[in-house]
């Protein structure tokens, strides 16, 4: 049986009524003025609630570095004036860290852990932990795992603030707080903070949609006054305001910026005078990032593409640690229209758990597509769980022992679903029986584990039709079994099947549409051969899931003609890089490869027509965008070339290596980009080192590369300490490479004050600078 | 807030196209305007706060935020209240950069540019709503931290003043820079007096010297 509990309400309003000064530091008060918190906690016990937070909301070591006390002095002196009020609990309370984790701040993932990590330790005595007005999942889940792995299995609350749009400040929806935080293993998760109880209702309401967790409801009294920032409602409207939270099942309430303990008095009241209302959600198998949630009621598309297995290109891509490379393989099936991504890194001779931890970060820094994680490699696995943000797809474990012990644990520990692949150690049964029961041994071991019977879906295994026809048949009749028998959701790489025949694409595409029909949820596919995914849209069409057919005619509908392609018999590969056409400039050099050699390309068209648009850049005649614009031309040009220099084993275009980055606390990289696109259409390889760049990576990568010319960019003047740090520990430990730096605050004159070699005041001077160097 | 248009004219001038921009240039702007706008949720908050001139600078009543420097003493000049703005495209914007420019440089660039116009335009639209409810005063132009000799050390107990973090989820880095990039802070001084037109742009623009905008004879706003 469900029981109500109370929280508290406001403290810093509270605070600043009892002298604090405005832009005064609560947290210290723990110290100076301990008397008057513990009266404010004795107001909120004597007024009827259950628990108390700790006066600590912003006590972390970013924020309390000026105080000139210790996290563990504050958070420890906190936790006595709430336990001195009499109260039955005390909840150490934790708020946001005050700086944007990566990929839109600086601040890394680790060391949003190692900050929470402090919190937690300093706050044992506590009897439970609070994460509250959280905006950014990926720090609520540094927060979480801190609390998990350090708060001697206390219970952990989390609530988030949600504007109206049912969205975070960050954009992350409730849907993805909800399956992400469950599957987290915390104890209760609501909301608090940034709107009033009237315009929570709907938020609320949709919580409690998604999460069979206890939920709690810690509203302001009202919205803020817009000019005077003051809250306005009383205790009596404020308590009737819990009326339909009541009847929607939360549990858990309290009240936040605004409200005093007359409110918690009220609203206590109110509560104690109801019952809790049972819940029994329903949460459907469902995968996420922060803002996006992809439920799996109806086929949904994996994109097989991040996969180096027979593709010498994206082999070259790893060893090369080109990210951007996998970036664009990523956003291109997104674009064919790939619901979820399997990410596979792995290659025999790289370090797999640093790629995955990389190919995470890049891709969810551009796209909100899910991820299934594909790799045998445990450590990958956990590096790669630990930082991606939201409920992702392992892929996969099997019915061996090792398997199971190995994945399923880590399947839990982070909330993911996994894909379970219907094989062990005597291999892949030849039966739809013998899968079937191998499926039931996953299942059984899953739940045993704690993980949901909705987050287990099944791999019944494609074999080639070529190679064991009779085979194909069993793998559908497991599909049917699984579904219908167990309840669970199916995946099937589906390309395997036309292995070693003809028409191949006739093949997968029958086949998908079979297995579509014996009951497929997940199809693992290439989406960018438009039949596959026309495939799915047609089954979703006539399987009467695509209702009054809107998806289909929204994209087959309006179908055009293709653009009139310009007359390219007369188009040379210069004059479309230098008109900025991409797929002309690529399609150019495809058919100059069937006659000229690579190289010839590169230095008899590629070359000279990018000196010509340079050359006009420096006129006048044209400006950065044109510039930028033949750049890609010829960078599509220059892709042909490197996959066909990979597929005939003939080594790379290399006029010489040059790292790149921006430098430690500065996170615009545009110009930095735009450098790097025009030093590889000259053909120097470039090691992009990103942005925010510590000095030590910039000389890590000089001396692992023996590169000879290091480009640095900074565009605040509050970052130019940062270049000149890492320009001088270049020089000492670099002697032998040559500096070029630029950037928009950046003068020849500062340059040469922090010993850089050169400045270069665009990125067509660095190139200059760089065939100067390299000799050209 | 709700923007449904970039403000092109200005996005292309951040650029440096300075003729008419050619088919593939303006294919690239219908598909970075449609996807920036699309990603960001535009909002704002402010502060309006009595000022008070001491010698150490103009303190902003009920905060810990202190204005120095000759600029902003000459630029809220006979001023009484401040509105402290803090106005950004959300973390949205910071996305749709990211993925344009992972696609192509050029788009990124160029939502890059198309960000920091509607930057501009949200600042107007805000100044435009907040200046509404005070009629019987007259509002000096936005002055921001970083410009003439106002530092930028003070955006942090700006963002305190306006509670900018709680309110619209502006927080600052390590580095001291705005996050979501594409974010502003600004004041607006609100006089009961008519405001003598002041200097502008240039004359308090510490990279007046080196401005190609200047060099080319125009100005950057």
């Amino acid at each position: 049986m469900t029981e109500f509990l109370m929280l508290d309400g406001g403290m810093g309003t509270i605070l600043q009524a009892k002298g604090l000064p405005l832009g005064g530091i609560p947290e210290l008060w723990n110290l100076e003025q301990p008397d008057i918190i513990t009266s404010v906690h004795r107001a909120y016990v004597e007024a009827g609630a259950d628990v108390v937070y700790t006066n600590t909301f912003g006590c972390n070591r970013l924020k309390m570095a000026r105080t000139g006390h210790s996290v563990q002095e504050l958070i420890a002196a906190a936790v006595t004036n709430a336990r001195r009020s009499g109260t039955k609990q005390v909840a150490l309370d934790i708020g946001p860290i005050g700086q944007m984790l990566e990929p839109t701040g600086t601040l890394r993932f680790e060391e949003a852990y190692e900050i929470f990590k402090e919190q937690i330790l300093a706050g044992q005595d506590a009897d439970l932990y609070v994460l509250e007005t959280m905006s950014d999942l990926a720090e609520v889940r540094a927060g979480v795992l801190a609390a998990r792995e350090h708060g001697g299995g206390k219970p952990i609350f989390v609530t988030m603030s949600f504007e109206e749009t049912g969205r975070t400040f960050t954009g992350c929806c409730i849907p993805s707080m909800a399956l992400t935080l469950e599957g987290l293993g915390v104890d209760a998760i609501g909301v608090n903070c940034s709107l009033g109880p009237e315009e929570l209702v709907p938020i609320v309401e949709e919580l409690c949609r998604w999460t069979t967790l206890p939920v709690i409801v810690k509203p302001n009294a009202g919205l803020p006054d817009p000019v005077t920032n003051t809250y306005h409602f009383t205790p009596e409207r404020f308590a009737a305001c819990m009326k339909p939270f009541v009847e929607m099942g939360a549990v858990i309430f309290g009240g936040c910026c605004g409200t005093t303990p007359e409110h918690i008095r009220a609203a206590a009241q109110f509560i104690r005078s109801s019952h809790p209302v049972e819940r029994h959600p329903v949460i459907p198998s469902a995968v996420c990032t922060p803002n996006r949630t992809v439920i799996i009621d109806q086929p949904r598309i994996i994109g097989e593409r991040i996969n180096p297995t027979g593709k010498k290109r994206f082999q070259q891509a790893l060893r090369e640690h080109d990210t951007d490379y996998i970036l664009g393989q990523a956003l291109q099936q997104i674009d064919a229209g790939a619901d979820i991504l399997d990410v596979n890194v792995g290659l025999p001779d790289i370090d797999e758990t640093e790629m995955m931890q990389t190919a995470v970060k890049a891709i969810q820094s551009v796209t909100d597509t899910p991820l299934q994680l594909d790799t045998t490699n445990a450590a990958a696995l956990e590096a790669g769980l630990r930082l991606y943000c939201g409920k992702p797809i392992v892929n996969s474990v099997n019915g061996e022992e090792s398997s199971l012990n190995t994945v399923l644990p880590l399947v839990k520990k982070y909330g993911a679903a996994v894909v379970g692949l219907t094989l062990d150690k005597d291999g892949i049964p030849k039966t739809a029986e013998g899968r079937f029961a191998i499926a039931e041994r996953i299942l059984k071991r899953a739940l045993s584990l704690g993980i949901r019977h909705e987050d287990v879906y099944i791999d019944c295994l494609t074999l080639t039709a070529s190679a064991e026809q009779e085979g194909v048949m069993e793998t559908l009749h497991a599909v049917e079994r699984v579904k219908k028998e167990l309840g669970l959701r199916t995946v099937l790489g589906v390309s395997n099947i036309s292995f070693g025949l003809p028409s191949r694409e006739l093949v997968t595409r029958n086949f998908l549409t079979m297995a579509l029909y014996a009951g497929l949820d997940l199809p693992i596919i290439n989406p960018n051969t438009e039949s596959m995914t026309a495939a799915v849209r047609t089954y979703k069409l006539l399987a009467a899931i695509d209702k009054n057919a809107e998806d289909f005619i929204a994209f087959y509908g309006t179908e055009q003609k293709p653009a009139p392609v310009q007359n390219t018999t007369s188009l040379t590969l210069g004059d479309a890089v230098m008109a900025g056409l991409k797929n002309e400039s690529g399609s150019l050099t495809k058919a100059l490869l069937a006659e000229t050699e690579p190289m010839q390309i590169v230095n008899g068209e590629l070359i000279p027509a990018l000196d010509r648009v340079g050359a006009e850049y420096e006129k006048g005649a044209i400006f950065l965008p044109q510039l930028i614009s033949a750049a890609s031309a010829a960078q599509a040009a220059f892709e042909v070339i490197k996959v066909y220099l990979s597929e005939h084993s003939e080594g790379t275009v290399d006029r010489g290596t040059i790292v790149l980055a921006t430098v430690k606390g500065d996170i615009h990289d545009i110009g930095k980009n735009i450098v790097k696109i025009l030093l590889e259409n000259y053909g120097y390889q470039v090691i992009d080192l990103g942005k925010d760049v510590p000095c030590e990576t910039v000389v890590q990568a000089t001396v692992q590369s023996h590169a000879p010319l290091v480009g640095l960019s900074a565009l605040m003047t509050t970052t130019l300490p940062s270049m000149e740090e890492t320009v001088k520990l270049l020089r000492k430990q670099c002697p032998w490479c040559k500096t070029v730096v630029g950037g928009a605050v950046l003068t020849p004159e500062y340059a040469q004050r922090i010993g850089a070699d050169f400045y270069a005041k665009d990125a067509k001077e660095t190139v200059d600078i760089a065939k100067r160097v390299f000799g050209a | 807030m709700m923007l449904t248009s970039v403000d092109r004219k200005q996005a292309f001038r951040y650029l440096g196209l300075h003729d008419s921009p050619d088919a593939v240039m303006l294919a690239t702007a219908d598909r970075c305007e449609r996807l920036l706008l699309a990603a960001v949720k535009p909002r704002f908050a402010y502060q309006v706060c009595p000022l008070t001139f001491t010698p150490e600078g103009i303190l902003c009543e009920g905060s810990t935020l202190l204005l120095q420097g000759q600029d902003i003493r000459t630029h809220l000049n006979g001023c009484t209240q401040g509105i402290l703005l803090c106005a950004t495209l959300s973390a949205g914007a910071d996305t749709a950069i990211r993925r344009a420019g992972a696609e192509d440089v050029l788009a990124g660039m160029m939502t890059d540019a198309m960000a920091s116009a509607l930057t501009e335009q949200l600042c107007d639209c805000a100044e435009k709503e907040i200046l509404a409810q005070f009629p019987e005063l007259y509002a000096t132009w936005r002055f921001s931290p970083g410009y003439g000799d106002l530092p930028l050390a003070v955006q942090g107990d700006f963002l305190h003043a306006v509670n900018a973090g709680r309110r619209v989820g502006v927080s600052l880095s390590d580095g001291g820079m705005l996050v979501p990039t594409k974010s502003v802070t600004a004041i607006i001084g609100l006089s009961e007096h008519p405001i003598p037109k002041g200097k502008r742009g240039c004359a308090v623009c510490k990279a007046a010297a080196s401005c190609p905008y200047r060099a080319k004879g125009e100005h950057c706003k």
